[in-house]
């Protein structure tokens, strides 16, 4: 199975600080895999670069076969890799449906398809209610749900979700399961950093667990658990049960 | 071929107005490093502290120097009402809020100039307006020279009040860390307006002291907010030491081109040099890149 | 029809009107107003919508100028098709200047200080370039020839200016409603958001340069038509950026109503005042220019959104 995104071997310095270290790993289609990992891991940084927003030191970002590795975040969202933002309040003077339907305009020219794009996208994450309200009037969930929509409204193939369960009460945490549930059968594949185990384990197919910005695990949900790199690297050598 | 004195002469200009220069622009960097907040009105402060210092003299027989007892408190007490009324206002505004309010204030100030003093300019004569000591090759004017002197003094002291003082270092967190200075205990809301004051505080002196050899007009303010910009960014906005030699610079820069070309194309060469420090160096030529 | 329709063109009809009821003198303050507002709008295509805040548009606005006047002087080219040389120029400049300075990343205060030198840079290099007669202007000796936008009377001037600010009206109404607009909000609000919703913000922001610096060239070539006296000190200074940012900061940027409601109100009104049949209007002008700067600082503080927002809940744009 050719993998839809392939992250092989990318470094990322700043300055003094080492943030990813010869990376490697894969999302293929229809797949849902999870990155967790303490923070300071890594893990926004390693979207960041996957997305462009940083070129990285070292190492190849394959997206859909193409080498994206450096590309500007735009055009990787062209090619079908969207991300959401961890801190989600992205267009504070704009009405959630505009928000929505600047991601809708990535695929759909024209701004009559692209509101009745947007609309639907909108109905898809129960935001439709919501319409006119301005992105700065919104609730928590409803901005993580707004992200979540702006992101899906550009008509990815991969979609790069950064905590998008985190802050939410555990009733939310079950409907945004579902909800990434749901788009993932609509045949988008997904990558999520969670911090929220419950929803990661759930989701996921596979975890790729990193901690220093190297990758110290990768497996199932279930293998994870009792691995005992990860849960050194959570709780510290002290808990460490080898 | 211009010869060695008068090239001597003009060195000598610059570095006496560089140093008020420097002053000017102290005051700006030092309210932009601390509240983030670009005050336009910076020069029209400069300004105002001349009309003050111009209407003492008028009316007082006060001469400038003296003035300074009246003409400081008065301005930092100016700095921290309009902190309070104004300002503090629109600290978490975005920067183009901070742009178009001090564009309002620099208005208020120059028609408040216009209103009551009318747009003639003005001047003062005070005893040693015309003197010069005359040291080997050039003649020292010594009323800008006493305005550089203050200048440097003031510098002086603002970096050591900076660097030594509890309030001076609690500044520097602020300007540093908001949110970490305020959770150590630094009351952030005290020192952005002590900061605004003192920089007010600084133009006004400078104001002051260049009354004697300068022409007093509401229009001023320009040229002076424009001189800070620039060695504001030179010298890496919020860095005091920067802002000076950053002002030193500028100040030759000013005086040589006087001499060489003209005042016109010398002020190109200004604000070309601010692009391009604007676009390789941000963080000015004198300071430090930040990662 | 829908309301607001109804109300635009009822203004349109007032504002066409209005020459046979105003004198001369009241024809110059409604000219003036005018073109404070085509300014502000113009400036807003790149501020308001794209939120790119230039302090330099001065520059633009200084070629267009100069440019319709050099090209009638030395070519016989009439303003109504220099002007549209002037503001390609000015386009070529504003994409240049947009292209030199994105790549470094420059933004909010940087990128309004540069674009500042940028205008400062121009009137000193204007200041020492004897081909435009330098700081001694150019005066600008027209024969009657409405061909080569010149009139005697007001109410030709009056026209063209109304039909400059209806134009852009509905050229910005037409940006609101497109792809581009769009991807100008996406680009004012949060790049990176935009980025990865896949607007090209460089693009974005180096077309909203260039469209807006064009559009202001037009009001230089205006402004060259109407006093016949260019010069570094009046068309490459201060004041004109000063009229295009208060106009449309005050009345609301990011809309098509607000710079043309900032503008009228302080342009046009100031100018009225400085006719009245008083003996000494000067303490009346001057004490008007206080009450807008006191007016600017508190609606900025209070209604950020501009004047604009008193009718309204949330921004149209």
């Amino acid at each position: 199975m050719s993998a839809l995104l392939s992250v092989h071997g990318v470094s990322k310095r700043f300055g003094g600080l080492q943030a990813l270290s010869n990376v490697t790993f894969g999302v293929g289609h229809r797949e849902i895999v999870g990155v967790i990992g303490p923070n300071g891991a890594g893990k926004t940084t390693l979207f960041n670069v996957i997305t462009g927003v940083y070129a990285p030191d070292g190492g190849r970002v394959t997206l859909g076969g193409m080498d994206v590795t450096g590309w500007a975040p735009h055009r990787i969202c062209r090619l079908g890799a969207a991300r959401t933002f961890q801190i989600g309040k992205p267009f504070a003077a704009l009405t959630v449906l505009q928000t929505v339907r600047i991601g809708s305009l990535n695929r759909i020219a024209d701004m009559a398809g692209a509101t009745t794009h947007a609309l639907g996208v909108l109905e898809q994450v129960g935001l439709a209610a919501k319409r006119d309200v301005e992105g700065r009037h919104l609730t928590v969930i409803e901005r993580k749900r707004l992200e979540l929509a702006r992101a899906l409204a550009t008509g990815p193939s991969l979609l790069l979700l950064d905590e998008v369960a985190a802050g939410l009460r555990p009733p939310e945490i079950q409907e945004m399961i579902a909800l990434v549930r749901r788009i993932a059968a609509g045949g988008v594949s997904v990558l999520i950093i969670e911090h929220v185990l419950e929803a990661v384990m759930r989701l996921s197919a596979r975890i790729v667990v990193l901690n220093y910005g190297e990758v110290i695990a990768e497996g199932s949900p279930e293998s994870l658990v009792n691995d005992a790199r990860v849960i050194e690297a959570y709780l510290g050598e002290a808990y460490s049960l080898a | 071929m211009v010869g060695l004195d008068v090239v001597l002469q003009a060195l000598l200009s610059g570095l006496f107005m560089g140093s008020v220069y420097a002053l000017i622009a102290i005051g700006f960097t030092l309210v932009f490093g601390v509240t983030d907040i670009v005050n336009f009105a910076h020069g029209h402060l400069v300004m105002a502290a001349m009309f003050v210092t111009y209407v003492l003299f008028k009316s007082a027989r006060l001469d400038p120097y003296l003035s300074l007892v009246v003409v400081l408190p008065l301005f930092f007490g100016i700095g921290a009402l309009l902190y309070v009324l104004v300002i503090q206002r629109i600290v978490d505004a975005p920067h183009s809020a901070h742009m178009m309010v001090t564009l309002g204030v620099l208005l208020l100030l120059e028609n408040l100039a216009n209103l009551f003093f009318g747009g003639d300019l003005r001047g003062v004569t005070t005893t040693y307006t015309t003197s010069s000591l005359v040291v080997g090759p050039v003649a020292v004017p010594l009323a800008r020279a006493g305005a550089a002197v203050v200048s440097l003094l003031a510098v002086g002291a603002l970096a050591v009040f900076l660097r030594r003082t509890a309030l001076g270092k609690a500044i520097r967190a602020a300007a540093n860390n908001r949110e970490g200075a305020a959770l150590v205990g630094v009351d952030v809301p005290r020192v952005y307006l002590i900061s605004f004051s003192l920089g007010t505080m600084a133009a006004a002196l400078a104001g002051a002291v260049i009354v004697p050899f300068s022409l007093v007009s509401p229009f001023v303010g320009h040229e002076f907010i424009l001189k800070a910009f620039v060695i504001a960014v030179l010298g890496g906005l919020g860095s005091v030491g920067g802002a000076l030699a950053g002002g030193l610079l500028i100040g030759f820069v000013e005086a040589l081109s006087s001499l060489y070309i003209s005042a016109s194309l010398g002020n190109a060469i200004v604000f070309a040099i601010l692009i391009a420090v604007l676009l390789y160096r941000p963080w000015g030529i004198f300071g430090q890149a930040k990662v | 029809m829908s309301a607001r329709l109804a109300l635009g063109l009822a203004a349109l009809a007032a504002a066409a009107a209005a020459p046979l009821v105003a004198g001369q003198h009241l024809l110059t303050a409604f000219i003036v107003a005018l073109h404070a507002a085509y300014m502000a709008l113009a400036w807003n295509v790149a501020a308001g919508y794209a939120g790119q805040f230039s302090l330099g548009h001065s520059l633009f606005y200084g070629i267009g100028a100069y440019a319709s006047t050099m090209l009638y002087l030395k070519l016989g080219l009439t303003p109504w098709a220099g002007m549209f040389a002037g503001a390609g120029l000015a386009g070529l400049v504003g994409v240049a200047l947009a292209l030199g300075v994105y790549r470094y990343n420059v933004r909010g205060i940087f990128f309004a200080l540069v674009t500042l030198g940028a205008a400062e840079v121009a009137k000193g290099l204007a200041d020492n370039w004897d081909w435009i007669k330098g700081p001694v202007g150019i005066l600008l000796t027209m024969k009657s020839a409405p061909g080569e936008f010149f009139f005697l009377r007001r109410e030709p001037y009056y026209y063209v200016a109304l039909a400059m600010v209806v134009a852009l009206i509905l050229i910005s109404l037409r940006l609101e409603r497109s792809r581009l607009g769009q991807h100008f909000l996406a680009v004012r609000e949060d790049e990176a958001a935009a980025e990865a919703s896949g607007v090209d913000t460089q693009r974005a922001k180096t077309v909203a340069i260039g469209l807006s610096a064009a559009l202001t060239a037009f009001a230089g070539s205006f402004y060259a038509q109407f006093y016949l006296y260019i010069s570094p000190d009046t068309v490459l200074v201060f004041e004109p950026q000063l009229t295009m940012m208060l106009g449309t900061m005050v009345g609301g940027a990011g809309t098509a109503l607000g710079p043309v409601l900032g503008s009228v109100l302080f342009s046009g009104l100031g100018e009225a005042l400085r006719n009245l049949p008083f003996e000494n209007t000067r303490p009346i002008v001057i004490g008007s220019k206080l009450v807008y700067a006191i007016l600017l600082i508190v609606i900025l503080i209070y209604l950020p959104g501009g004047l604009v927002t008193l009718g309204r809940r949330s921004r149209p744009a």
